[in-house]
């Protein structure tokens, strides 16, 4: 139980936790802007990562093949979105319908194999958790620190456009936006394309950083995804304000995630119980929000009296 | 925030050196990765430990085993745990556990073992019986020669053979695809069934019992969690299971020819003296399989179905 | 200006709780009309709203404004001729976003919005804070704050300057001072009253307030069962008085005002 083990597992917590923080990016946008809680996630996040592995496999470029992720991804929400809005189906219920389906459509894509091994040593890939401790640009922190800025940079401007504003007020109020002209139907559908195009672009940098896809590689992504928006908010709420400062949280808050993975490991709890564990941290930062207003509260009953 | 991230981070590199200087001793420190609480998976584990707990003695060896639960996320973040604690060794039980370590080091000796295929799971072309990387270990191929022999034996007059796996399992495509083609031989007709999960698996099963003679499962642990599933439709409908493994099997197969997963990881646990003590070369030494394996049936099943096996089976217990 | 034609509106039919919310509904409304409409519970006054709004589609009838027919229209297409502010204060304003991005919102009504063009020009900016200045609340001096932080008065005054920003061909009030108490309601109510004056506006607005509804606009309409039964014209409407009303619905409808939040003073 060395203090320097843990330190040493440092750089692979937050590059692991900079990989899932572009996937929570995707889930903020669904859960946080849209309000919709959307578990296609678990599937397209598999997508992403099996788009990236056959392609990478077949010798394509690693940055073809993940722009192909992304474009694959939106095509995902754009199914979840029609299910929504088109055939009327709730939004829960419309996300795992295309979970579900995700899950046929990426043993297809992976031709029928459960799982595709992308070797490092043999095909040029972005990033691999080989190089957690390189000090280099090599380093997979470097490539997902600017992705993940990138990202951030891009989603800012595009929620501050006309149209971006249009796509907040359709989380916000519907009512509301409807009465202001907009096309909220649409605007969910595009909600949804863009988010798991995100959850799949993700999912493509895991694939290359862990070295394989595997069809049930993002089983429960949407709890780790919620888990890093809301441990963001809880921890950095504060420091951060504007929307790109809310983005970086939820990706610090990604990273915070597999931090706590990581000690939780290194103090040697026994592993059966990771889930429990898992489980109750996240519970944990949710209840942080709600246990503050009632302290609130009860100060004003104090003082209102 | 950015500033202190990147403190962290270097602060986290220094450390890394310092640590990979850190002079050897005589106690190792071996990592053991372990995909999924599984019987299989358990039992290799065992039989690693067993074995190199008996070479080196028990003060010289200190295993740090983890499970990553099934989530190949976890897997990651193990791998990650067991670099940056520089082990003498990894154990990695199952394919997405060691394709994960195998994406974390490339120093770090790594020996599998519940890996049917390391060509596949490796992305190896040209497979000549090692890695040729910091990996080997065990392979759990069943015998699968050996396993259509025993089908054909116990059901010559049988037309149709249904195969019934998970697709979310790596290494169970591979087998039907292997078994297929022993099993046409002897001229068969194989129909693979897959199912996703326990939800599906009742229909699925149902639907290769109406088609078929006669279902083989391979080597699948999901089928191996939910052998009472299987049962309960192969039994009503009078359709004989004949297993790739001992626990399938015993819950819901006739016969098979099993390898011991306990053997296998006792193997394993073999390979990894030679390889910490002996200094034997990883890259080169070559992916070993299960030592031996045995004819068994299930007792049970065979007097529920009317079947009666030839006398060198041995009976599960 | 808008005209409503024998619209008829059965909610959830074929079933126990079907209802008939408009059974035929006649309305039409010139250039510069402000309309006040009262009924009892029930009646379809809120539903005659949400049926020229579209909220949703009418079973028969046609509705028409400036000469469009929108009766097919989505309730986002016709918001292109439309302003409206609802009874609940939560409803007209998105609350996680700032006042100046509501009002950016409100402003781009029935036009392209573009995802290459951003959401708010510094140059609408001023123009917002002279609009907000008008209302006398002090948010000019806020923004950048959450609407969310606003009291109930302050965001349906806010959604008021929004439904006008853009000069809407109708202006909607659905019992919009309902939810207020009585000061801030008179002061919404005079804020109504000026922009429908200064901006020239047409508009229908649907009170529980006889006092109200005789003070306000130049047209009181009654609506009882889904139809309108008694529509006073400017000349008579400025004689009434709040008991005329009643016994004008109760000669017409053979029944009493049943309308429980109703204000007779």
């Amino acid at each position: 139980m060395e203090l320097v083990k843990l330190f040493n597992a440092f750089p692979g917590a937050i590059s692991q936790g900079l990989v899932w923080g572009l996937m929570a990016i995707g889930v903020y946008i669904t859960y946080r802007i849209l309000d919709v809680a959307d578990l296609t996630v678990d599937g397209s996040m598999a997508t992403g990562g099996a788009v990236a592995a056959v392609m990478i496999t077949s010798g394509i470029d690693p940055w073809v093949a993940v722009l192909c992720a992304f474009l694959v991804g939106l095509l995902a929400g754009l199914m979840t979105g029609l299910f929504h809005t088109a055939m009327g189906i709730p939004a829960i219920l419309s996300g795992i319908l295309t979970q579900l389906a995700l899950y046929s459509i990426n043993l297809r894509i992976m031709g029928g194999k459960a799982n595709t091994a992308v070797n490092v040593s043999k095909y040029h890939v972005l990033i691999t958790s080989r190089n957690v401790r390189a000090l280099s640009l090599e380093n997979p922190i470097c490539l997902l620190l600017v992705l993940t800025a990138v990202l951030i940079l891009a989603l800012h401007f595009f929620f501050g456009t006309e149209y971006g504003c249009a796509l907040r007020a359709t989380g916000a109020n519907q009512n509301m936006a409807r009465a202001q002209g907009i096309n909220t139907r649409f605007g969910t559908v595009v909600g949804l394309m863009l988010s798991n195009g995100i959850v799949s672009f993700s999912g493509a940098m895991l694939t290359q950083y862990q070295g394989f896809a595997d069809v049930q590689m993002a089983r429960g992504a949407i709890v780790i995804g919620l888990a890093a928006v809301i441990i963001g908010e809880v921890v950095f709420g504060k420091l951060f304000r504007s929307f790109w400062g809310k983005l970086i949280c939820v990706s610090l808050g990604a990273v915070i995630y597999y931090l706590v993975m990581q000690i939780v490991l290194w103090l040697g709890l026994n592993t059966n119980d990771l889930k429990m564990l898992t489980a109750l941290v996240v519970a944990v930062f949710l209840a942080v929000p709600y246990w503050k207003g009632l302290a609130v509260q009860k100060k004003i009953r104090k003082r209102g009296v | 925030m950015k500033k202190i991230l990147s403190i962290i981070v270097a602060l986290c590199m220094c450390l890394a050196c310092i640590s990979g200087t850190a002079a050897e001793d005589k106690n190792y420190t071996v990592g053991v990765l372990q995909l999924i609480q599984h019987v299989a998976l358990d039992a290799a584990t065992q039989g690693f430990v067993d074995a190199l707990t008996e070479k080196l003695g028990a003060d010289h060896v200190t295993f740090d085993i983890q499970n990553a639960s099934g989530d190949s996320a976890n897997c990651t973040t193990i791998a990650n745990g067991f670099v940056s604690a520089n082990v003498d060794l990894i154990m990695a039980n199952a394919t997405p556990a060691l394709q994960a370590c195998a994406a974390a080091t490339v120093d770090i000796p790594i020996l599998g073992t519940s890996v049917t295929d390391y060509a596949t799971a490796l992305d190896i072309d040209n497979w000549n019986g090692s890695t040729g990387l910091n990996i080997s270990g065990t392979c759990d191929l069943a015998p699968m020669q050996g396993q259509a022999d025993m089908l054909h034996e116990l059901f010559p007059d049988a037309a149709k053979v249904g195969l019934l796996y998970c697709s979310a399992e790596p290494n169970s495509l591979y087998q039907v695809n292997v078994i297929t083609e022993y099993l046409t031989a002897y001229g068969y007709e194989c129909k693979p069934f897959a199912f996703a999960d326990s939800n599906d698996l009742a229909s699925v099963t149902q639907n290769a019992c109406d088609e078929c003679d006669v279902l083989y499962v391979p080597t699948d642990n999901t089928a191996a969690s939910y052998t009472e599933t299987i049962a309960n439709v192969t039994i009503p409908a009078g359709k004989p299971v004949v297993a790739g493994e001992e626990g399938i099997c015993k819950g819901c197969g006739v016969a098979t020819l099993s390898i011991s997963y306990y053997d296998l990881g006792y193997a394993t646990g073999l390979m990894a003296y030679e390889v910490l003590v002996n200094g034997a070369d990883v890259s080169t030494l070559p992916v070993e399989t299960a030592p031996n394996a045995v004819k068994e049936y299930n007792a049970d099943m065979c007097a529920t179905l009317g079947i009666t096996v030839p006398e060198d089976y041995v009976a599960i217990q | 200006m808008l005209d409503i034609n024998q619209i008829v509106k059965t909610f959830n039919p074929g079933t126990i709780t079907e209802k008939v919310a408009l059974s035929g509904a006649d309305l039409h409304l010139q250039e510069g009309d402000f309309v006040t409409i009262i009924g009892g519970n029930g009646a379809g006054k809120s539903t005659l709203l949400n049926a020229v709004a579209g909220v949703f589609s009418v079973d028969r009838g046609s509705i028409m404004i400036d000469g469009n027919d929108v009766t097919n229209l989505p309730e986002y297409r016709r918001a292109t001729f439309l302003g409206r502010v609802f009874q609940d204060p939560m409803t007209g304003t998105a609350a996680t976003m700032t006042i100046e991005e509501n009002m950016a919102l409100a402003m781009r009504r029935g036009e392209h919005r573009s995802p290459f063009r951003w959401g708010i020009s510094s140059k609408e900016k001023k123009m917002y804070r002279d609009e907000l200045a008008r209302l006398g609340l002090g948010l000019e001096d806020r923004m950048s704050a959450r609407v969310g932080l606003l009291s109930g008065g302050q965001r349906q005054a806010l959604t008021l300057l929004m439904a006008t920003l853009k000069k809407p061909k109708l202006l909607l009030l659905d019992e919009h001072t309902a939810a207020l108490d009585p000061k801030t309601a008179a002061k919404v109510l005079h804020l109504t009253r000026d922009l429908v004056r200064d901006h020239h506006l047409t508009a229908l607005m649907v009170t529980h307030n006889m006092k109200d509804a005789l003070q306000y606009g130049n047209r009181i309409v009654m609506m009882h069962e889904g139809k309108v039964i008694v529509d006073v014209n400017r000349e008579t409407k400025s004689m009434l008085r709040v008991e005329d009303l009643l016994a004008m619905f109760e000669h017409t409808s053979g029944a009493a005002l049943d309308n429980d939040r109703m204000l007779l003073g």
